[in-house]
């Protein structure tokens, strides 16, 4: 069943890479809330226990509604243009991903001979950490950027899964608030940019002096 | 041997008379999704027979080529069908490696259109000639990764080997079988020129791709073209309804009834599909179709490294 989800997680992978609709990472960021939910759900079906059920609610609260949500408000607020421009062309950028993600299957494989770990979540979450900082290099958006850094942190959720079968809960909760605190951190400092610039794009900032 | 060898034929005749049916009842449900009436269930039918009786003109410019393009077009198309299981009926054409002749088959029907498309001499279809070579070039690699993935895990490759060996002990095969379904669904709607990449309706030479190829051709060879696009249609939902028998017990009615609840609801997808879709701009499309190779990686890369 992880491996089933895993799958579904790196075609949402792929999604984000094709498209070009802004709306589209905020759908895809909800999806892959929800397959993190439900894959720290899957070990409590057959034991159910409280303590089991707290970690999935409020990552599903947090991933699922409050973060996409919240960027959904900062899109319609600010005004940001529905469509992006990418600087790199996506019929490059899709190989690109593709090749990575072939890289990463080998190498999970080859350390999964070594220790012992899960390949398919392990390599899915690899790529999401590695499609998350190309999503922060070859997009102009600032709220892309944003996106990417949620992408990548549910690749590092994804990635703690396949090492460890339960992870400490009060860490995930730590690492769940610090998430939050950031998205929302962001959403004001794109406020404040708005303020001085016209555009949302990380190439205005280049003007930027000391 | 004969009982088998009667059952080939019978599911050719199958796919041959309910092809253009299935290609009807996609365009009553678009109809019917967009607030229309809609033509008549058996519409391709009268269209068949009108354009049967109508007199051949050829361009004057043209070689004997425009003459024996239609031919192959629909010859190929029924030699493709023959290898395609009905149900759990064995087709007539099954051996070793069919899945090779199968994607070449329909490559050589695809590559006499080109021909004949380039043959009249006007600019249009020439142009149409570049646009369907181009995305066919994208749109082979999905049919070679997805099919040939599932050869690979299946250890078989003939089509009907490889659709009866997929068994569903295992969640991974039926996500595997999800997922293969996705990507021949984008393969079908490249091949057969439907909605997110061609508009089968439109009339707009500059927008077309499939059909400026014959906008020259008339009577008999128009009516070739048309029935084998519309076999062509039906084989593809064939490759796609094939994916849905694993799940009953392997007995002939249960396989009969799949495939008749599996054709009736992919008419019922596609005309979703086209509802809610709108033409992609032309420089999208081998993104698209990209994506859908990308999928056909995927199945490959997650068996090759979970073994």
């Amino acid at each position: 069943m992880e491996n089933v989800l895993s799958i579904l997680f790196c075609l949402s992978l792929f999604y984000v890479v094709v498209t070009s609709r802004v709306k589209a990472y905020v759908t895809v960021l909800r999806f892959q809330g929800i397959i993190l939910s439900v894959l720290l759900v899957i070990p409590f079906i057959y034991n159910f226990s409280i303590f089991g059920i707290i970690l999935p609610a409020t990552l599903l609260l947090v991933k699922v509604f409050l973060i996409p949500g919240y960027i959904n408000k900062v899109i319609l607020d600010l005004d940001i243009k529905r469509r992006i421009e990418p600087p790199i062309q996506q019929m490059i950028f899709l190989p690109l991903v593709i090749a990575t993600m072939i890289i990463v299957f080998l190498a999970s494989s080859i350390l999964s001979k070594i220790t012992e770990l899960d390949v398919i979540p392990f390599a899915s979450g690899f790529s999401a950490i590695i499609i998350g900082i190309y999503l922060i290099i070859f997009r102009r958006k600032l709220i892309i950027h944003v996106c990417g850094f949620l992408i990548l942190e549910n690749g590092i959720f994804l990635f703690g899964t396949a090492v460890a079968s339960e992870l400490p809960m009060m860490i995930e909760l730590g690492t769940l608030l610090d998430i939050f605190v950031v998205v929302f951190l962001m959403g004001i400092a794109l406020n404040r940019i708005r303020g001085t610039f016209a555009g949302f794009e990380a190439t205005h900032l280049g003007r930027l002096k000391d | 041997m004969g009982l088998t060898f009667l059952q080939g034929i019978i599911s050719i005749i199958v796919i041959m008379a309910l092809a253009p049916l299935f290609a009807g009842m996609v365009n009553k449900q678009k109809a019917i999704l967009t607030g229309r009436i809609g033509a008549p269930v058996l519409q391709p039918y009268y269209e068949l027979i009108r354009l049967f009786k109508k007199e051949t003109i050829n361009a004057g410019t043209s070689s004997f080529i425009s003459r024996i393009s239609p031919l192959i077009n629909l010859v190929s198309m029924i030699v493709a069908a023959a290898m395609l299981p009905v149900g759990f009926w064995k087709p007539i054409i099954s051996f070793n490696g069919d899945i090779i002749l199968f994607a070449y088959i329909l490559g050589l029907a695809r590559f006499f259109q080109i021909l004949a498309a380039m043959d009249i001499g006007s600019s249009f279809e020439g142009m149409g000639a570049a646009r369907e070579a181009t995305f066919a070039l994208f749109a082979e690699p999905i049919f070679f990764f997805t099919i040939g993935s599932i050869s690979f895990i299946s250890g078989y490759n003939s089509l009907f080997d490889i659709y009866h060996s997929i068994q569903l002990n295992n969640v991974s095969y039926e996500v595997f079988i999800i997922v293969c379904s996705i990507s021949v669904f984008m393969l079908a709607v490249t091949e057969c020129s439907r909605m997110p990449v061609d508009d089968p309706n439109t009339h707009l030479e500059l927008t077309m791709i499939h059909e400026v190829m014959i906008l020259d051709n008339s009577g008999i060879d128009l009516f070739l073209y048309q029935y084998s696009s519309y076999i062509k249609l039906f084989i593809y939902a064939l490759l796609e309804i094939s994916f849905f028998y694993p799940f009953s017990q392997k007995s002939n009615s249960v396989g009969i009834l799949i495939f008749i609840t599996g054709s009736v609801a992919l008419t019922f997808v596609l005309g979703i599909v086209e509802t809610i879709t709108s033409r992609y701009r032309m420089k999208n499309i081998p993104q698209y179709l990209l994506f859908a190779t990308a999928i056909g990686i995927l199945n490959l890369l997650i068996y090759t490294f979970t073994k």
